[in-house]
């Protein structure tokens, strides 16, 4: 069987999987997988416009200093309990003698105190809140990209190998995935509060941003991890694994040079889908006292600030709220967008929609 | 070193004044019972955070002694009465005030016939030796105010062969104390709940999740430690104890149970709805106004504490062994900042003894100045420049770390924040293991009316211990030492008092710390609880005893 592979070769699309060398033929007619993809991806306009919406919220947090050096002139811990803010001939407490912060000003104090005070300490909520994103999104993303690391590896490895190294994989997977994870991760946090953690040459130290990175990071490897297995599973049925082996392809050959890239599109849509996760662990993490750690603020310590002063102040916890809600929607609607695009399934439903199947099938 | 997690307890001021209280102290009832409320009932209580321990020989915190001041009477007590009269030491489980003789040196009490623990078991004079004993073996924070006992400073090392300086009689009930040298305080010391006796046999160990019984009206029948805890009547209370002292109040509700509600404004909602009955600690800023003005007078109160609260500096690690770096936090922190960060619940103060205290004169020894530290930092030139800062999560002491951390990194520190739970806080900064004791937040309230509160458990070389020391700052000063030791050995008069102040000032010269502020404090109750019934004393705060429903 293997010694003609072209009776095979010539069904295209015929079975889950074989998406890839398929497009490739459709390459022919001159668009690659990729430029498929994003083809595909551009029609969907929902996703598209929440992509730029996600773009929009990375720029604001990036223009933290911006806003920081010349708008507020305060940094984001910087506190001003006892200034006062002079408008028009007014002079307005930053924290009054009772304690309360001040509102939102918008631009009557020339962008200082925006959206007002964070709370008795006087620091500027916007300034804050800009700086609390570039926390929460830098998070997400380095977990994202630790996890789906570890779960690619994994994922690989326990998908190529089978049998015992599979075995041993999976089980601890499910462990992980078995235990309630927000629990496990506030104790974890916890313990490690007082004297860090050392793992070989790296020291985390208690209350560093790095806590709650490996506490997402760790946790939420399984639910990436044995999707690509399956994947890995079902690819290495395939003919072109077999040819790679064929040729005398090591394991590390066929694993990174072969499997992986047909691994590319689940990955990219798991990466997207996995920052939304992280974000909302690590507000979860960081509002129960367990992530990120006071002074420095996230999106998620905002919460549990505004909440002391929900009845005086809701708009305190009401903003850093909508914000976690505006970015981890985004990143889950373009994270379904992205499957729309990458899935071969899909393709086939885009196709029949544009009417392009005939053609194309027809051109082979 | 009670601190907030601590209160403490009065002292009767001179020995002149407590023999003669003792009459008077036993005439007139203090639980009023006035009339409206009614017997019987739960009391549904709430804390902000679990007490430190929840063991007598061990508890040192204003919590601990709020939960367990009705459980466990010491020989001696303080009078259940508001304001100066609270100060009054009287009589508990002993007949009467101590007899003093041998030049202030030894004490002469006798205990009180038939009384028994909640267990059951008759209490024994020599249960007295052994809960001091206790005290030592479990290294509590409060074995300092019992080192002058003969032979007490020997045990704590060996913490074997007894006690040669207590000597105990069950059958007659006579327990006699030799101190070391006199001492102005040790009348004050006996009532604290340190002292109070337990079963012989009680284990040398925290027993903070399993309490043991205690001889007060109520009893501790259940403790889950960060939870909660629940009380009962002590079913001797009224069989033997009640009998043997009858001018100890009872109380009027049957049990009561306290929960552990760690939110604040969850707190207040559940006052004002009548789901809990009480709140241990004050309602959070963002309330405490609309508190103030809806409920003062009918379910609200403001007490004005004699407490001070600092931010510590351990004098022993760099930066902090040079005293310029010491005073120039000092000029840096603005107390009039922190007294919005506590909205208003604290007036701002500089030095160690706070109103309210004999000895204190007030002096502003440093007035607020950044360009004053800044330049006495650059002389000091600290080569260390890393520091952690510490406090626990109790709002709003977090947010004055918060502060805290803010000034020491404009003045150039690199600074690590630690937020430590508050239940756990004072054993965790009291260990001289845990890394990086550099500086952080404190409070401390009286334990008894005498300056020497202060002094002796917060600042003297004597008070440096390895496992709940109070002393954070760990200054070791013999100069001052040595004061300290000589003002506690005598009777406090006017020249005592100008003496303490002055010790103030040599402190603060010192600038172990940089005091901020003395503290209010509040009582918040439902609408089914007799307001004007509760009894606040600035050492136990609301006595359980004192807490009755409205008809």
């Amino acid at each position: 069987m293997a010694i003609d592979p072209q009776p095979e070769a010539a069904i295209p699309a015929g079975g889950p999987g074989g998406a890839l060398p398929a497009e490739s033929e459709g390459g022919s007619a001159g668009y690659g997988p990729w430029r498929l993809a994003l083809k595909r991806f551009l029609r969907n306009r929902v996703a598209v416009a929440f992509l730029v919406l996600f773009f929009l919220i990375v720029a604001f947090v990036l223009a933290a200093p911006l806003w920081a050096d010349h708008v507020a002139h305060t940094g984001p811990n910087e506190t001003h309990t006892l200034q006062k803010l002079h408008v028009g001939g007014e002079t307005r407490e930053v924290v009054t003698p009772e304690g309360k912060p001040i509102g939102p000003q918008w631009f009557e104090a020339d962008g200082k105190f925006f959206l007002g005070a964070d709370s008795r300490l006087g620091r500027d909520e916007m300034v804050r809140l800009m700086y609390g994103g570039r926390t929460s999104l830098f998070i997400g993303v380095v977990s994202g990209l630790i996890t789906t690391t570890l779960a690619v590896i994994l994922g690989l490895l326990a998908g190529y190998y089978r049998g015992w190294v599979d075995a041993i994989i999976s089980r601890t997977l499910d462990v992980l995935w078995s235990l309630p994870v927000l629990l496990f991760g506030i104790a974890i946090a916890t313990a490690m509060a007082l004297g860090g953690v050392t793992i070989g040459p790296i020291h985390i130290e208690g209350g560093s941003i790095w806590v709650p990175i490996l506490i997402i990071s760790i946790f939420y490897t399984p639910y990436v991890a044995r999707p690509i297995r399956g994947e890995v599973l079902s690819l290495g049925e395939k003919e072109f694994v077999e040819a790679a082996i064929a040729q005398g392809a090591g394991p590390l050959r066929v694993m990174f040079g072969e499997l992986l890239p047909n691994l590319a599109s689940t990955i990219v849509v798991f990466f997207a889908l996995n920052i939304a996760n992280n974000m909302l662990f690590e507000s979860a993490l960081s509002f129960l006292g367990a992530g990120v750690q006071p002074p420095n603020s996230s999106w998620g310590t905002m919460i549990t600030v505004g909440e002391e002063l929900l009845t005086t102040q809701p708009l305190l916890a009401i903003i850093p709220g909508v914000m976690i809600m505006l970015t981890v929607l985004s990143l889950n609607i373009v994270g379904d967008g992205l499957r729309d695009a990458l899935d071969p399934r899909s393709k086939i439903r885009f196709e029949a929609h544009a009417g392009m199947t005939e053609p194309q099938g027809a051109s082979v | 070193m009670k601190k907030l997690g601590a209160v403490i307890a009065v002292l009767v001021l001179a020995a002149v004044a407590t023999v003669g209280l003792v009459s008077c102290g036993g005439g007139s009832s203090s639980t009023s019972g006035g009339g409206e409320g009614k017997q019987g009932g739960i009391l549904n209580g709430t804390y902000a955070s679990f007490p430190d321990y929840m063991d007598p020989q061990l508890s040192y915190t204003a919590e601990g002694w709020t939960a367990m001041g009705e459980v466990y009477i010491p020989l001696l007590t303080y009078k259940h009465a508001e304001g100066k009269e609270a100060s009054e030491v009287v009589p508990g489980l002993a007949k009467e005030m101590p007899k003093i003789s041998n030049g202030g040196k030894t004490y002469t009490l006798f205990l009180r016939p038939g009384l028994k623990y909640s267990d059951g078991t008759p209490i024994k004079a020599s249960d007295f030796p052994y809960a001091i004993e206790r005290l030592f073996k479990v290294n509590s924070g409060g074995s300092v105010f019992y080192t002058n006992i003969v032979g007490a400073e020997k045990f704590s090392e060996t913490k074997s062969g007894g006690i040669p300086g207590i000597k105990a009689d069950d059958q007659t009930g006579e327990i006699q104390i030799d101190l070391e040298k006199p001492s102005g305080t040790f009348t004050n010391e006996l009532g604290l709940m340190f002292a109070a006796p337990v079963p012989q046999g009680t284990p040398n160990e925290d027993l903070s999740a399993d309490p043991p019984p205690g001889a007060g009206p109520y009893m501790i029948t259940k403790s889950q430690p960060g939870r909660g805890w629940e009380y009962a009547r002590n079913p001797y209370w009224a069989k033997a104890n009640s009998k043997a002292m009858p001018e100890y109040p009872t109380g009027t509700i049957d049990g009561a149970k306290m929960t552990v509600v760690r939110n604040p404004q969850t707190q207040v909602n559940d006052i004002e709805q009548g789901k809990y009955d009480w709140m241990q600690n004050p309602p959070p800023a963002d309330r405490y106004t609309e508190v103030k003005d809806n409920y003062e007078g009918s379910q609200f109160a403001v007490h004005d504490t004699i407490s001070t609260y600092y931010f510590w500096m351990n004098t022993k690690r760099p930066p902090f062994n040079d005293v310029k770096v010491r005073q120039a936090i000092n000029y840096a922190i603005d107390s009039a900042a922190l007294e919005r960060v506590y909205s208003g619940q604290i007036k701002g103060t500089q030095q160690i003894l706070p109103p309210g205290m004999p000895g204190y004169e007030k002096f502003e020894p440093y007035p607020h100045d950044m360009e004053k530290a800044k330049e006495l930092l650059k002389e000091a030139n600290p080569s260390d420049m890393d520091i952690t800062v510490w406090t626990d999560t109790e709002s709003p002491n977090n947010e004055a770390g918060e502060y805290y951390e803010g000034v020491l990194k404009e003045l150039g520190f690199n600074t690590k924040l630690k937020i430590i739970n508050a239940d756990n806080y004072f054993t965790v900064i009291g260990n001289q293991s845990t890394p990086d004791l550099d500086t952080g937040w404190s409070d401390w309230f009286q334990d008894y009316p005498h300056p020497n509160d202060f002094f002796q458990p917060l600042l003297s070389g004597e008070s440096i211990l390895q496992t709940n020391n109070g002393n954070f700052a760990n200054i070791n000063d013999p100069a001052l030492n040595k004061e300290i030791a000589k003002l506690g050995a005598e009777q406090l008069g006017p020249e005592q008092e100008e003496k303490y102040a002055e010790l103030d000032k040599k402190y603060m010269e010192q600038a172990p710390w940089a005091p901020y502020g003395t503290r209010t404090l509040s009582t918040f109750v439902s609408d089914a609880v007799n307001f004007e019934n509760i009894i606040w004393s600035p050492t136990f705060f609301e006595y359980l005893t004192s807490f009755e429903f409205n008809e």
